[in-house]
């Protein structure tokens, strides 16, 4: 389950990251 | 290395297919934009400058918001509502939220059951619902970033054409974010709906999104 564990953490990091990413884009660029 | 890569199929292949269609759509994002540019007498941009660009993210992230609306849609709706016959749906006398005993809660859990599960109280009502309270926080933040980045393409289309740019609240009220947003919600709703019907009368061997070839029409909720 350990393996399983890490891909759950690297799809949830991925989204977070570019989700937070097109956010503080759309808020900063004008 | 082996084993993780079994263990772990779905989440690898598909993840790599998302690489690899999100360069391609970066690559032909880049040169759409370029060809727009070139149109117009503008100046070409970088690929670099394209992905990191307003222009990717809004669609990038309106493609993303609808697919987290059509499963968060569809964990919520599979609580109440049933098709008979299907195999996406339960059957017809679990509907709602079900029993501890079916739930495997309180004083039915196991010694493997999560932790969480075992906790009672807040934490077994947050775990509870924990699949629907992230897709849907995926899904409104997709939206809330589509309208952001949309929001600036619209803008520079706008300066573009000497016309009057419009603030946020008023870009979720324009006519470009709602195409934008029921243009991708109607192709997520039929395919779920066609899954959902198609499953009753079709079958695909061996995959536990269809019921067994030899099952009845008329059985409900059994994976292949």
């Amino acid at each position: 389950m350990r393996s399983v564990r890490m891909m759950f953490m690297v799809y949830i990091a991925l989204i977070v990251a570019a989700l937070a990413y097109a956010i503080v884009l759309g808020i900063l660029e004008h | 290395m082996a084993r993780f890569v079994r263990d772990n199929g779905l989440s690898l292949a598909f993840g790599a297919i998302f690489l690899a269609t999100l360069i391609g759509q970066a690559i032909s994002g880049a040169d759409t934009f370029n060809h727009g540019q070139a149109l117009h007498n503008g100046d070409p941009i970088s690929l670099g400058h394209y992905v990191t660009s307003a222009v990717f993210w809004a669609d990038v992230m309106e493609n993303w918001q609808s697919e987290y609306l059509q499963f968060t849609l569809y964990i919520f709706a599979t609580i109440w509502l049933i098709q008979k016959g299907s195999n996406e749906s339960k059957k017809p006398d679990r509907v709602g939220r079900e029993s501890d005993e079916q739930q495997r809660l309180g004083t039915h859990t196991q010694p493997d059951s999560p932790r969480w599960a075992k906790a009672g109280g807040w934490r077994t009502t947050v775990f509870s619902n924990s699949l629907l309270l992230v897709m849907t926080a995926i899904w409104i933040a997709s939206w809330l970033a589509q309208s952001l980045a949309g929001r600036i393409v619209y803008n520079a289309e706008q300066l573009d054409h000497q016309a009057a740019t419009v603030s946020w609240p008023t870009y979720v009220t324009t006519a470009d974010f709602w195409n934008r947003t029921l243009q991708n919600w109607q192709s997520e709703f039929l395919a779920i709906g066609s899954m959902a019907i198609l499953s009753v009368f079709l079958r695909q061997r061996g995959s536990p999104e269809s019921k067994p070839v030899g099952a009845p029409h008329a059985e409900t909720a059994s994976s292949g």
